[in-house]
């Protein structure tokens, strides 16, 4: 039994934060309200009516798209060592740092050349 | 969980790598953080830096003695021939650098179309893509790595690290830029299309091996015998990866395209760098990994070696743009190189061979970077007169530049006192050597028909009268004419005194690939 | 047992080099490399489980990273040139031959 205990206290930890976002949002966010904010999924294109074979959509969406991806494939590389970062011990740990301040640097390119800016 | 040792990295071994790389993200960050202005002035002496000082690297670590055991857990092969290659790709990217410096070549803006406002904007406001120097940088660490690969993983990313930026790069030319994106697409997919096939060869000879490091796949080979339909394949598509890359017959169809409509600068650093890395791999897989099977993939070589030797010098002779000439001619050569690499035999042939190559890939590599630093300088209202009509009488108008070139195009076709005499004669040796005279025919025949295209460039610059409305001969900047320099220089000491670089090749060659 | 995701990787990798071959669109093109790299994949998984060892899962992790950085060089270069010719044709893209 005692081995849940992590379990829970993560489950405790994540609800907690939820709750925490929910009821603290309405209270620090600002309060602006347009007809997007009620569609149905907010990304800004209108869900209906769908243009004839699904139109085109701007470029930007692509943009981000393709940073996701490529940021978000790099975590794969963090998962076999998150699995044996004990074994691996400080060597794993100074590898993993520069892995990361390596790809912080493409980050850090992307964020000064705006390629995070919607407009 | 116990299992689980850190690795051991031998870093004095891989500084070169690590150096090409660090100057590669030290120039992002770069681009990340220096203010417009300043990018260019910082971007070229870090580059530079970076090369000259991974050059001095690979020195060091020759000096401490060339290493005897492979690299990072026998991933990276530092060896004789690893550490000379190597060299050769710093010194040829140290001059295609030089040339890439040239603001003239590269688009200013490359996210906007052709011929609109925005163009006309980003050409007076003077920008230029200097994100150039650390693609490059990224580029040659990839060459490097991909020549010293000891582990068929290592060498699948190798060969896209090596790629993915030469991608872009291609399709940044400034002028004729709808030419110049039509070859990035076509080198993007075709290459995409044969990394595929590299990576399902791989798996297949991984299936049969159960690991993809070159000597254990060796190994494997051994206690089978070598008759095994997962072996063959896998090893089939291995090579249609890897003659992809060197742009031998049946696969290559993109070289003319992509040599010829990518800016000329980047042509140069591909003709060169790309080449020699891209032999360097073949040679590791072929005589490496599959050296047991050479009874199998021998027959299916010559086939392939006599084609692109063919294909190259026969195709070559109806060009009529410079650079796709130029691109043919080196089809023709990979082909000259590809017969080194079947004659192996005994350890002292081998040896034989290898020195060949490695002589070789020095020779063609420096005269190649000069020639295409000469079609930089031959220009139009447009851009580079690329058309050959349009060299025709260019001896009478620049006999020293059309001399120049017209040394290079000697070089190519390998007459004597130049280095490309020595480096086929070296090559073309060895194959007799190790028995493979029906082929070496073959090539002197080819070269013999090459010869004639170059010889029918010479005529056409140096008899043939000049139109009123000819090219201008561009001023060239430092870097170019220091190129050209270099360049002539190389062609004609290794022509007429090539021994110190035979020796050096020769020791190089004689440690053989360690395993 | 693992033949059967050997000879779907095979017919993937098969499906894929024909798209490649056949199609026409340099975006559906690409989707037919990614294609044949995912059948790459499921061959090094499937030999990893048959040899017991875990190098292909390995080598999987490395393969999604390459196809990742390639999906956006590739499509990088594809939106360049759809934008200067309006067509992501490969026949459009004609004016390189001979």
């Amino acid at each position: 039994m005692e081995l849940y205990v992590p379990i829970l206290v993560l489950a405790v930890l994540a609800a907690g934060f939820a709750i925490f976002s929910l009821t603290i949002a309405p209270f620090t966010g600002p309060k602006r309200w347009n007809r997007a904010k009620l569609d149905a999924y907010e990304c800004g294109i209108e869900p209906t009516p769908q243009p004839v074979g699904g139109g085109r959509f701007p470029l930007k969406y692509m943009i981000t798209a393709m940073l996701f991806i490529v940021f978000d494939i790099e975590i794969i590389f963090l998962y076999p060592w998150a699995v044996a970062f004990d074994a691996l011990g400080v060597f794993g740990l100074i590898e993993m740092l520069l892995f990361i301040v390596t790809v912080l640097v493409a980050y850090a390119y992307v964020w000064r050349r705006k390629g995070l800016d919607w407009d | 969980m116990n299992g689980i040792q850190p690795p051991t990295i031998e870093y004095g071994q891989l500084s070169p790598l690590l150096l090409v790389f660090g100057a590669a993200i030290v120039g992002v960050l770069i681009e990340a953080l220096a203010p417009r202005y300043l990018r260019k002035s910082l971007q070229m002496p870090v580059t530079l830096l970076g090369l000259v000082g991974a050059f001095a690297l690979v020195l060091t670590v020759v000096m401490q003695g060339v290493p005897t055991k492979a690299a990072a857990e026998g991933a990276i092969a530092v060896d004789g021939p690893a550490l000379f290659i190597w060299g050769v790709i710093l010194v040829l990217a140290v001059i295609s650098v030089l040339l890439i410096n040239d603001d003239n070549e590269f688009v200013a803006s490359a996210a906007a179309v052709p011929g609109t406002p925005e163009e006309e904007d980003a050409i007076a406001a003077g920008g230029a893509h200097t994100e150039i120097y650390p693609l490059a940088l990224f580029a040659i660490g990839g060459m490097m790595l991909f020549a010293s690969a000891n582990d068929l993983l290592i060498m699948f990313v190798a060969l896209e690290v090596m790629s993915l930026p030469l991608y872009l790069l291609c399709g940044l030319a400034r002028r004729r830029r709808l030419l110049s994106q039509e070859a990035s697409v076509k080198y993007f997919l075709l290459g995409a299309f044969s990394s595929a096939f590299f990576l399902y060869g791989m798996a297949l000879v991984y299936g049969f091996a159960g690991t993809v490091s070159l000597a254990g796949i060796s190994d494997a080979l051994g206690a089978v015998g070598g008759q095994n339909t997962l072996l063959l394949i896998g090893a089939g598509m291995l090579g249609v990866g890897l003659l992809f890359k060197i742009g031998a017959a049946p696969f290559q169809a993109w070289k003319p395209d992509v040599y010829q409509g990518a800016p000329t600068p980047i042509t140069a650093l591909m003709a060169s760098g790309t080449l020699v890395a891209a032999f360097g791999a073949v040679l590791r897989v072929f005589w490496v990994a599959l050296g047991n099977l050479d009874w199998d993939w021998r027959p299916v070589m010559w086939g392939v070696a006599i084609l692109t030797m063919v294909a190259g010098a026969v195709l070559a002779i109806t060009q009529t743009d410079i650079k796709r000439m130029l691109a043919y001619s080196s089809i023709a050569h990979a082909g000259f190189l590809l017969t080194g690499v079947i004659a192996t035999g005994a350890e002292a042939q081998n040896a034989l061979s290898l020195k060949g190559i490695l002589f070789y890939l020095v020779a063609y590599g420096i005269t190649t970077v000069g020639a295409f630093a000469v079609v930089t300088m031959v220009r139009d209202a447009g851009g580079e007169a690329g058309h050959l009509s349009r060299w025709a009488g260019l001896g009478k108008r620049s006999p020293a530049l059309a001399g120049v070139f017209a040394f290079f195009l000697l070089a190519f076709a390998g007459i004597p006192l130049t280095s490309g005499f020595f480096g086929k004669y070296a090559v073309f040796a060895a194959a007799v050597a190790g028995g493979a005279v029906p082929l070496v025919i073959v090539g002197v025949v080819s070269s013999a028909v090459a010869a004639f295209f170059y010889v029918r460039v010479i005529v056409l610059m140096f008899f043939s009268e000049p139109a009123p409305d000819g090219p201008t001969i561009a001023v060239p900047s430092v870097g170019t004419a220091g190129v050209v320099a270099i360049a002539a220089a190389a062609t004609v000491v290794l022509g007429i005194y090539p021994e110190p670089v035979l020796r050096l090749a020769e020791d190089a060659a004689s440690t053989l690939f360690i395993r | 047992m693992t033949t059967h995701y050997l000879v779907l990787s095979a017919l993937l990798f098969a499906i894929g080099a024909v798209g490649v071959l056949v199609r026409r669109n340099a975006i559906v093109i690409f989707m037919c490399v990614e294609l044949m790299l995912n059948a790459c994949n499921l061959a090094f998984v499937t030999f990893a489980r048959q040899h017991g060892n875990l190098d292909g899962q390995l080598i999987a992790f490395f393969v999604m990273v390459v196809a990742a950085a390639e999906v956006v060089v590739g499509l990088a270069i594809i939106v360049t040139i759809f934008r200067t010719r309006r067509s992501a044709s490969v026949d459009d893209a004609n004016l390189l031959k001979y």
